[in-house]
């Protein structure tokens, strides 16, 4: 896979190049430069072509569209990942956080019940197979 | 004959007076499976209604999940070294920092020249159709007159300029090395202003330099006075000249040295 991801990315570079070559001959055209020129749009055809070939071998490679808007923006797509990963980190950790608080919110509560309603909490207890509030 | 008690046991069953809830609706079907709702209604003289059940409002525990939000989820997942690695890194905001050998202005947003990579997936360009080579007729389309691109088409050539490059970048090239051109001009032009700034510092100490000479001077024309035998006489009648000045300097230097 990487191998192939290589290839193409050799390749589109290679693309690019080209294009950044026909740029600078027709900035500044001389005649004599129409047969480079040809040359050059040949090569062109032959790299989109070389890029259609490499198609197939990157199928199933997934990207998530919002490294598209990065890009588009002209951000750097790295900075996705690191936000992903700050993302998840955070929701994480706030989940995290939203178990302990339950849990200790219960095992209070039971211990609250419990001194005011002990045969209740007894028989409750008994139900939910736990002999004891968990602290 | 078959439909009827059919009906009937399903009216009983959406009856709101078999609702434990007389408020909820009847229409949607709540089954108790933990048998808590169970309550024994009697009628007649003395009409009762008794939970049998242990609680009325008891439900089913949440299924234990084994992998919840209370576990660092990062760990669990061996992302850890992912994490630390783009989180520790100063990772540069900008696109050309990251395809830095691509030619050309790409920093700036793609919907501005309409060359956004959203834009090829909403609308995707032609495809399927093979590329072939082109012919010398083909070619012939693209026969270009000679000279230089007309004055509107020449934005792409426009390399933007970068603010504050070399900002931190002063002390990059020693002295001995040979310096671009267009960092040598930078280069030169800071010079010009440290050395202004040098040269506006060696003048205000060159002042202050002045002034304590100056000083010390008048203390030690004021010292010598006292002590010299001319003082008495001088002092009655006016200051010394210019030279007189410069002389008992010199006599005072000459007795600081002894």
């Amino acid at each position: 896979m990487s191998s192939s991801l290589e290839q193409l990315e050799q390749s589109l570079e290679q693309f690019v190049e080209n294009i950044r070559q026909i740029k600078i001959i027709v900035s500044d055209f001389q005649p004599q430069g129409q047969n480079v020129l040809n040359q050059k749009i040949q090569t062109v055809v032959s790299g989109l072509q070389e890029i259609e070939k490499l198609k197939s071998q990157v199928q199933d490679v997934h990207v998530p569209l919002e490294v598209f808007d990065y890009i588009d923006s002209g951000r750097n797509p790295q900075l996705y990942t690191k936000d992903c990963m700050e993302k998840a980190m955070n929701k994480n950790e706030a989940v995290r956080g939203k178990i302990d608080s339950y849990r200790r919110f219960r095992a209070h509560l039971l211990v609250e019940l419990t001194s005011v309603f002990p045969a209740e909490m007894a028989k409750y207890r008994a139900i939910r197979g736990d002999e004891r509030p968990s602290s | 004959m078959m439909a009827d008690p059919f009906r009937i046991s399903k009216v009983e069953q959406y009856s709101p007076k078999s609702s434990p809830r007389g408020s909820r609706s009847p229409v949607v079907p709540r089954q108790d499976s933990t048998g808590t709702l169970k309550a024994t209604i009697s009628l007649g003289k003395n009409p009762s209604i008794v939970h049998t059940g242990p609680f009325y409002l008891i439900k089913e525990a949440p299924g234990e999940s084994e992998l919840t939000g209370a576990t660092n989820l990062m760990a669990h997942y061996g992302l850890e070294h992912s994490y630390n690695k783009s989180s520790g890194r100063k990772v540069k905001d900008t696109l050309s920092s990251f395809l830095p050998n691509l030619p050309g202005q790409i920093d700036s947003s793609g919907y501005q020249d309409n060359s956004s990579l959203r834009s090829v997936i909403d609308k995707p360009p032609i495809g399927g159709k093979e590329l072939m080579m082109l012919n010398s007729m083909q070619l012939s389309g693209f026969r270009l007159h000679p000279g230089p691109l007309p004055e509107q088409y020449r934005v792409f050539n426009q390399v933007p300029q970068k603010k504050n490059k070399h900002k931190h970048k002063r002390h990059k090239y020693k002295p001995g090395e040979a310096v671009p051109h267009h960092m040598e001009v930078v280069t030169s032009q800071t010079d010009l202003a440290l050395a202004a700034e040098k040269k506006h510092k060696k003048q205000k100490r060159h002042d202050d330099d002045k002034e304590r000479r100056k000083r010390k001077k008048e203390k030690k024309k004021k010292k010598s006075s006292k002590h010299s035998p001319e003082h008495a006489a001088a002092s009655g009648g006016g200051g010394s000249g210019g030279g007189g000045s410069g002389a008992s300097s010199q006599n005072n230097s000459q007795i600081s040295t002894q």
